[in-house]
């Protein structure tokens, strides 16, 4: 057995994002408040010692003699990048569909580079591989994408992560004790609303838009502190109410983040007694996200499900979550011939 | 005699009421994460930590569970190290005092593991080699010592549980360790009593 299994979790984000765009951050500190959920991204890396070719399996399956040759921008990336270029293949699996606004694709990222450099005999901490992904996708890939999924999906359970202007970023986890995570997953809904959409066109345009916004983009980052606060007070009516004005904050920063479809979603619940809520990832799609007293969630699932019906939503459904508190990991590594004892 | 007693417990009381709270919180998010990727967790120490070592895990692996045994598939996996008496001394006599608990950890470890590492002093150098041996692996270390708080253990581990106490009083750091440990036992026991009886 020469095969290396690694496991990235997806996230839901509460308050910051778009703060952690370098446009914004290089000028002003971002910050975001996220945890990871028991919806996963699997990377499985397969040594080939007798075909000299790379291999790549996901919707598509691809074969080629050499990684430029690969049409997966990341794994061909990658590849390149860290100079592998024949005798492994690599597949990956997921929970959930991508583009669903929970960071998967960099959850995706995360995973692959742990994993590539696991194949190489190196073992690389929380910090790196979330750099590794970052550094991946933004400055190879030439994604327009900020880099708070990779530092979530990395370091795993409820953090306050900052951007700093000299590109560093710190992570500080919110110590939750089981009663009020348990307490927060009770109050929350989660849907997702049958819609995928890539971050990338909407994040474009969101930035061009940052001198615009730039002071409501302060704003939210400066939120996160009192978001943590009321967090850690079990305060969940006054986290509903945060949700709301960052949402209301984040359409404002471009055009698309929202559509006549996400209002009508979320209207229907917040008119069936939900405190707030929010569209999870860039937005045009994706998951939403609702905080709501737990005796209104069943009027609000009804409410929100009439919604799909009518707009004939067919892969619309509700999402039931539960917090987790592990990040990136490699779950195991049978790739002896290159494992290291240290 | 009373004099002894309560100033003995008064240290004790002190000890208590300055926890490392914030470092013990984050020792407990460490072990929910190990359960949560089906890691196991190693635990060692010297002479009072190792029988602290054993305690823990008897309890950790069976007591979190057992009021509902049935309802939790998926259990804790703590082993203490060395797992057998006869390796600790096949380990001493053939090898060293230093790796008896390194060497079999060399032969364990995995990626998805943790460890909890016991000194007093925090410089014992066969556990220091232990935690060294996690720490290149980034493997996640809960230090728990005493003493000084420059100690090696303190320094190298990702939760410092640390008890201060003037150097050599074992019985009021070993103590304070048992406290420590079994309130993380209990903590996981309400945790999962909780799940089991709010789950359908």
């Amino acid at each position: 057995m020469l095969v290396i299994v690694v496991r990235a979790p997806l996230r839901i984000s509460f308050v910051g994002g778009g703060t952690d765009l370098a446009d914004f951050y290089r000028r002003s500190p971002g910050r975001v408040i996220s945890t990871t959920i028991d919806k996963y991204v699997y990377v499985v890396i397969n040594r080939t010692p007798l075909i000299d070719k790379v291999s790549a399996r996901y919707s598509k399956s691809e074969t080629a003699a050499h990684p430029s040759e690969l049409e997966h921008t990341r794994i061909k990336a990658a590849l390149l990048d860290l100079g592998i270029h024949k005798n492994i293949e690599i597949g990956s699996f997921a929970t959930l569909p991508a583009k669903t606004g929970l960071g998967s694709s960099s959850s995706f990222s995360v995973a692959l580079m742990k994993g590539l450099h696991a194949y190489q005999g190196k073992k690389i901490n929380q910090q790196e591989a979330a750099e590794a992904a970052s550094r991946l996708e933004i400055e190879l890939v030439r994604e327009p994408i900020g880099k708070q999924d990779q530092y979530a999906a990395s370091f795993g359970g409820f953090n306050i992560i900052q951007f700093n202007p000299d590109e560093s970023v710190e992570v500080r986890p919110v110590l939750l004790d089981y009663k009020k995570r348990l307490g927060l997953e009770n109050h929350l809904l989660l849907f997702f609303t049958g819609i995928t959409r890539a971050a990338s066109s909407i994040l474009t345009e969101q930035k061009s838009n940052i001198d615009k916004k730039f002071e409501t983009l302060k704003e939210m980052a400066a939120s996160v502190h009192e978001f943590s606060t009321r967090l850690l007070s079990a305060d969940y009516k006054g986290l509903g109410g945060m949700l709301h004005q960052g949402w209301l904050k984040k359409k404002s920063l471009a055009s698309n983040v929202s559509n006549s479809l996400i209002d009508d979603f979320y209207a229907a619940g917040m008119d069936h007694g939900a405190w707030g809520g929010k569209v999870l990832g860039a937005g045009g799609g994706g998951c939403v996200l609702f905080l709501a007293p737990p005796e209104k969630k069943n009027e609000i699932r009804e409410a929100v499900r009439r919604v799909a019906q009518e707009k004939n939503l067919a892969d619309f459904r509700e999402l039931p979550v539960k917090f987790v508190q592990c990040g990136t990991e490699v779950l195991y590594n049978g790739d002896y011939h290159n494992r290291s004892f240290v | 005699m009373k004099q002894y007693i309560r100033n003995f417990s008064a240290k004790a009381e002190e000890a208590l009421r300055n926890l490392p709270d914030e470092e013990i919180a984050k020792a407990l998010n460490i072990l929910q994460a190990a359960y949560e990727r089906d890691g196991r967790i190693y635990v060692f120490g010297n002479g009072g930590s190792m029988a602290i070592a054993t305690h823990w895990v008897a309890d950790f692996n069976k007591t979190v569970f057992d009021s509902n045994l049935d309802k939790h598939h998926r259990r804790f996996q703590a082993i203490r190290l060395p797992s057998t008496e006869s390796e600790i001394t096949a380990w001493a006599n053939d090898i060293g005092f230093d790796m008896i608990f390194a060497g079999p950890l060399q032969n364990y470890l995995q990626d998805s593991d943790a460890i909890i590492a016991i000194s007093s002093s925090g410089n014992s150098s066969n556990v220091i080699k232990a935690v060294e041996l996690a720490k290149a692996r980034h493997v996640p270390v809960i230090g728990v010592s005493g003493f000084d708080a420059g100690n090696k253990l303190n320094q190298l581990a990702d939760a410092k549980i640390y008890v201060p106490a003037e150097t050599g009083n074992y019985f009021l750091v070993e103590g304070i360790h048992g406290v420590i440990l079994h309130m993380m036992i209990k903590y996981f026991k309400d945790y999962f009593n909780h799940l089991a009886d709010h789950s359908a």
